[in-house]
């Protein structure tokens, strides 16, 4: 029995230490290529639709493409990674990190022909661009739009006005429970909420002379954004309730696709469970308030970009510039996983059997590209909050001036 | 201090002195154990041996004396501890003190090295690398310039020989380009297909596999040219480039070569700075000394808020703990018995919560608190915005440590009652005390004396529970007028907040503060352990 | 030395058994003393339950959803679980670990096993401030120490490549780096309470300090070593913030990290695979549980010494 005990640990010891052991010295599966060889990091989701094509560059050229997943913080790890001399040698994320990667020295400029730049929709090079240079092959776009189950709600709301008093028609004939599902959730959630704010008037940050940002006009509490959030006060628990911080992120599409809402505001990424839903829905653009600007949607780009302290990057150049950025790629990527392929020629292949494509084109048309100097991860905290607290019935001048004195001071440490 | 007095207690206390060392004895022991023993004892330390050489060996090659050293040190210390007589102690410590300081010592050092820098985004190599970065960002196509087909080929036919630039304007004329610069090919002396020249006389083309072994070289020819340097783009194009800024060694600055704006280095801030006071996006890492000490105290966004934060703090920390202990002890002395029918059965399932991945468990409570799609609203039936108020927000975050640490409690408190001494629990019995006073005056201190340590451990490692926050209302509910501090935010949230919720990451600042932290949670326990470690001998 | 007798459990168990009782006093005396255990730990079970329960509906609904309005699945199936083990590389996850938390676990325990016995048994210079150190050590944040560690990792891969970033091995070691710390004062706690006259007149029979930890001290403590093997298999196989940044390769990823990636971008879309995974996840350790807890309900009666 004593002899038992022990003899049960090392035993159990030795044997888990052999088996891990022998399993992380099982030989790499994949076919190794006479060449070099390039690493890339996506998330899991970007990473399974790039893996079949990284491998077939791999053997069309003789060297050996891995596509690892990074589960957690893509953008922080990279850095990481970079920092310490063992990250990848392209990484695939959106447009907005550009000034954080920049500032850390992480991503190098990419060189396109003139012809390669004409063949990208402008929003999406303009969206990868900093301080003068290109610095990513973009290959997605993406923005919110109107979703709307067509079987409670046939028409397009030509205005917010109207979308609500659909809504609060329908909730009246007990036929669905909320007006509008669109996330806010107690912390907010800008993202989702920028169509409305940009529909009210409001702006985030100012632009310079030659059409960047500039991150010295902060435009939270100017009056076009107090205007903004006094509508959407309107539409939040103190007013006629389109808008609730109940709705998050984790329930705003399943909202609408078990008929809790006739209308949702989100992005091509809802398309599936809507479908898997059997839902009958249509896209249309987040429509105006009566009489404003406008809605403008945040529109956020995909691109690869190319890692400075890459181990082979000659390579992953030759993969971003030329590879990533052919028309054929673009389309497998986009089937993949469904939204607007960055190259027109692209676009229009696939807008061919899919008629959505067009229209998710169509929303982001008034789009705004995401700001993607550094100093936007100063906003984002911020406004989220005040967006959750003006939802909520908070009061709308003081907030936001709380916000913007939040985000002066914390840009300018 | 504190520690002095009660080692002196310990003296005092202790009911039979003790040498430092086992005295060994004269082994009338079974002559079998002695010696599996002594094979077991040389067979690890042969291991270790073995490893030690193979360890050695990478070492040796890159000339790491430092660490060669280190290890041949480490080496000869486990030989010393196990083969000496003495030393008993270190023996069993060894092993365990080794990857403590390895794995869990250095890296909490380096990170509270951390706080004297200004380490974070932006701000994370040396100087020279942002320079270089700085330049090679600032790379332009020459204004006016042709893209050239590029092919990397070889002088010779050597794939590893010296490599060039094979290169084709649009015009079809051949080119050739190292280091040297640029001059042209015969023509007739190469062939060329599409935009690439396929062979040339005297040189080796490389296919794309074989110069993607040759990448580093690839990136470091620039081949020069009158308005700046033709660069390879990838292995199959090259274009005219120009660095627009240039460092000059002599002003210490950043000099724009088309505009002539400067940004001079700022040592202190390890940044380039220009006249007006913009900063070029890639700095350095400098040593700040104790600014972010002095930032903690100072930044009126920190101190406004610190006392609050840190009461709720010490507030969520001890309930999680005490909230966890009561429900877990009554579930351990309820299952106390073995009268009870699926007593592993029950035990199974208490233990439930704590096997589910935590992460994942987070998620789903923060659920199932929404108003008005959330579970418990909906179970209990009523209308509660949990994590829109703060005292519901508050009661709703105890409720999930609840839910999530109890069944450890459990398995603790069921562990520490098998062990606890029958004998004494019988006594009272005898005397004829009833069960409830049985339970206050016997079972329950000697629960609490053998728990209390990991009461005071569960108490640190709540206090710190970034996830049991971040996971679930993220320090929410907010004030509407300030978006810093939440009525359920932990020092460490509201830390996290405050260091990356800028304009990038400021590890130093965060490094900084948690050292702050880490001093105040030192300070209770230390405090709480006065009172438990005179308890600790009862048992002995 | 007289072999303990088997005791039963505390308090119920020294009330005179033999006087006679009629039915409804025995009744009542089973309410009183076993049937209120009963009651209080099926309460706590249900509320250990409800939202597995709600895990478990999500799991088998088709259409799983992070929508947490119903205990009731809308329809059944077990199409997420056949997504896991077709569309990712969940045997894979599943197999590390296992093989990652059951190392750690049999190698932490006997870790934190001889850090204790010394610090029960043994007398030496620092003690005190040994013990005291290994608590505060674990107080400070650890998610802040995630960059030194990958420096640290990525310089000793450059000499070892077996134990770098991105191996199975070099993630055990630094989980092991702990083992000394967290549990120890549990087990010492539980080894303080053994007699120590036990190991006194071992010794005078000439066991030396390895056979007296082996052959007296290892038997006894198994309860308390069954507790700290499981503690630490929870916590290891649970841990994604190092694994996370440590494991990139899809063939080395541990559970949580594979579990968490499905959520990433994906939420909705992947919360029923993912709500599948979660109680697979259970599964080791619930078995583990039920192999230990023989040692930990028996330990006192099978483990004492006899003569």
């Amino acid at each position: 029995m004593r002899i038992r005990m022990t003899g049960v640990l090392a035993a159990l010891t030795v044997s888990a230490l052999v088996a891990t052991g022998c399993s992380s010295g099982s030989p790499e599966p994949d076919s190794t290529q006479p060449g070099g060889s390039l690493l890339i990091w996506a998330d899991d989701q970007r990473a399974a639709a790039l893996a079949p094509f990284a491998e077939a560059f791999g053997q069309e050229n003789g060297v050996t493409v891995t596509v690892e997943a990074i589960s957690q913080d893509l953008q922080t790890n990279f850095v990481t990674a970079s920092q310490a001399g063992t990250g990848p040698d392209i990484v695939i994320g959106a447009h907005d990190w550009i000034g954080n990667l920049v500032q850390n020295g992480t991503i190098d400029p990419v060189h396109l022909t003139a012809e390669q730049e004409a063949a990208f929709a402008e929003v999406a090079l303009q969206a990868v661009s900093f301080d003068g240079q290109t610095y990513g092959v973009p290959y997605a776009i993406e923005n919110v739009a109107l979703i709307r189950n067509t079987d409670l709600a046939p028409n397009a709301p030509a205005t917010i006005e109207e979308l609500v008093a659909t809504g609060q028609a329908l909730v009246a004939e007990g036929k669905v429970t909320n007006i509008l599902s669109l996330q806010v959730g107690q912390n907010g959630d800008t993202y989702h909420i920028y169509p409305l704010f940009t529909a009210g008037g409001g702006y985030l940050f100012g632009k310079q002379a030659n059409g960047a940002w500039n991150p010295e006009d902060v435009g939270v509490n100017s009056p076009g954004s107090v205007a903004a959030f006094t509508k959407i006060r309107d539409l939040g628990e103190a007013g006629s309730g389109a808008l609730t911080r109940s709705i998050s992120g984790d329930n705003a599409i399943p909202t609408f696709t078990s008929g809790g809402a006739a209308f949702l505001v989100s992005g091509p990424w809802a398309i599936a469970d809507i479908k898997k839903a059997g839902i009958n829905y249509e896209i249309s653009p987040v429509p105006p308030f009566a009489g404003g600007p406008p809605a403008s949607p945040f529109v956020g780009v995909q691109a690869f970009f190319v890692a400075s302290k890459g181990k082979n990057k000659a390579l992953a150049v030759e993969f971003v510039t030329n590879y990533a950025a052919k028309p054929e790629i673009q389309k497998a990527l986009y089937e993949a996983n469904p939204r607007p392929p960055a190259l027109k020629a692209a676009l229009e292949e696939v807008a061919a059997t899919d008629p959505d494509i067009d229209k998710w084109f169509a929303a982001g048309e008034n789009g705004t590209p995401m700001p993607n100097i550094p100093q936007m991860a100063a906003i984002w905290d911020p406004f989220n909050k005040a967006s959750a607290a003006i939802v909520g019935g908070a009061d709308v001048q003081s907030t936001l001036d709380a916000a913007q004195e939040t985000i002066v001071e914390a840009i300018g440490s | 201090m504190t520690i002095d007095k009660v080692a002196g207690a310990e003296g005092a206390t202790l009911p039979r002195p003790r040498g430092s060392a086992w005295r060994p004895v004269t082994p009338s022991t079974p002559r079998g154990t002695f010696v599996i023993g002594l094979v077991v004892k040389i067979f690890a330390l042969g291991i270790v041996g073995a490893l030690a050489v193979a360890a050695a060996g990478p070492l040796i090659a890159a000339q790491e004396w430092m660490w060669l050293s280190l290890l041949v040190v480490t080496t000869g210390l486990i030989f010393y501890v196990y083969l000496s007589p003495r030393r008993i102690a270190l023996k069993y410590f060894v092993p365990g003190l080794l990857l403590l300081i390895a794995f869990q010592l250095v890296p909490v050092v380096y990170t509270a090295s951390m706080a004297f820098t200004n380490f974070g985004d932006g701000h994370r190599g040396s100087k020279q690398e942002a320079i270089e970065q700085i330049q090679s960002s600032s790379v332009r196509q020459v204004p006016g310039s042709v893209e050239y087909g590029l092919s990397v080929a070889t002088r010779g036919d050597d794939a590893d020989g010296e490599l060039v630039f094979l290169l084709l304007d649009p015009s079809g004329n051949g080119l050739i380009g190292d280091a040297e610069g640029l001059r042209p090919l015969a023509p007739g002396s190469f062939t060329a297909s599409g935009t690439r020249i396929t062979a040339a006389d005297g040189y080796r083309v490389l296919s794309l596999s074989e110069a993607s072994l040759r990448s580093e070289d690839i990136t470091a020819l620039v081949v020069p040219t009158e308005a700046g340097a033709v660069r390879a783009n990838g292995i199959t194009r090259a274009f005219e480039g120009r660095a627009v800024n240039a460092y000059d060694a002599g002003c210490d600055c950043i000099v724009n070569v088309d505009t002539g704006e400067t940004w001079t280095a700022d040592n202190e801030n390890g940044s380039f700075v220009n006249a007006a006071g913009e900063r070029l996006p890639q700095g350095w890492k400098v040593n700040v000394g104790l600014r972010n000490f002095a930032v903690a105290l100072t930044d009126p966004r920190i101190s406004t808020h610190f006392l609050g934060a840190l009461l709720w703090n010490i507030a969520f920390a001890a309930l999680s703990v005490f909230v966890t202990f009561v429900l877990g002890t009554a579930c351990a002395l309820a299952l106390h018995s073995d009268r009870i029918r699926g007593l592993r059965i029950y035990r199974i399932l208490l233990v439930l919560p704590y096997a589910m991945p935590s992460f994942a468990m987070l998620l789903v409570w923060s659920d199932m608190f929404n108003r008005d799609f959330g579970l418990v609203n909906k179970l209990l039936g009523l209308d509660v915005d949990w994590f829109g108020g703060a005292w519901s927000a508050r009661l709703a975050v105890i409720i999930i440590q609840l839910w999530l640490g109890y069944p450890y409690m459990f398995l603790v408190a069921t562990g520490a009652l098998q062990a606890m001494p029958k004998e004494l629990v019988e006594a009272a019995a005898i005397d004829g005390a009833s069960p409830w006073a049985r339970l206050r005056q016997v079972t329950l201190p000697l629960l609490l004396v053998a728990l209390s340590p990991l009461l005071i451990s569960s108490f640190a490692y709540n206090f710190n529970n970034f996830n049991a926050i971040r996971l679930t209302t993220d320090g929410g509910p907010f004030p509407p007028t300030d978006s810093t501090a939440g009525a359920t935010d932990l020092l460490i949230t509201y830390t996290y907040r405050l260091a990356f919720g800028g304009s990038g990451a400021q590890a130093g600042l965060a490094s900084a503060i948690s050292i702050y932290i880490f001093f105040i949670v030192v300070i209770f326990s230390l405090i709480s352990f006065r009172r438990t470690i005179r308890h600790e001998e009862v048992f002995s | 030395m007289t072999p303990r007798r088997r005791t039963g459990l505390a308090e119920s168990d020294t009330t005179t058994v033999d006087t006679p009782v009629r039915g409804r006093g025995r009744a009542l005396r089973w309410v009183r003393e076993v049937g209120w255990r009963h009651m209080a730990a099926v309460a706590a079970v249900l509320f250990s339950l409800f939202p597995i329960v709600f895990v478990v509906s999500a799991a088998i609904n088709p259409l799983g959803t992070l929508s947490s309005t119903t205990l009731v699945p809308t329809g059944a199936g077990f199409g997420n679980f056949e997504a896991l083990f077709t569309k990712t590389q969940f045997l894979n996850w599943f197999i590390n670990s296992v093989a990652i938390a059951g190392t750690s676990a049999a190698v932490g325990v006997f870790i934190t096993f001889c850090a204790a016995f010394a610090f029960s048994r043994l007398r030496f210079a620092g003690r005190r401030a040994g013990l005291i150190s290994l608590v505060l050590i674990q107080m400070f944040p650890q998610f802040l120490g995630v960059v030194a560690v990958y420096y640290m990792f990525s310089s000793i891969g450059e000499y070892y490549p077996a134990i770098g970033l991105d191996t199975r091995l070099g993630l055990l070691l630094l989980y092991l780096g702990p083992s000394l710390g967290v549990n120890t004062w549990l087990t010492k706690g539980f080894i303080d309470a053994i007699p120590r006259e036990l190991d006194d007149s071992a010794r005078v029979d000439g066991a030396s300090h390895a056979q007296i930890f082996f052959r007296i001290i290892a038997p006894l403590a198994a309860p308390i070593l069954a507790v700290v093997a499981l503690l630490s298999f929870i916590a290891t196989i649970n841990e994604v913030l190092f694994a996370s940044i440590f494991l990139t390769s899809s063939d080395t990823k541990t559970l949580a990290v594979g579990l968490f990636g499905l959520l990433q971008g994906q939420r909705n879309a992947n919360f029923g695979m993912f709500s599948a995974g979660t109680l697979i996840t259970a599964i080791p350790t619930v078995i583990l549980f039920q192999f230990l807890q023989r040692f930990i309900v028996s330990g006192l009666n099978a483990g004492a010494v006899k003569g």
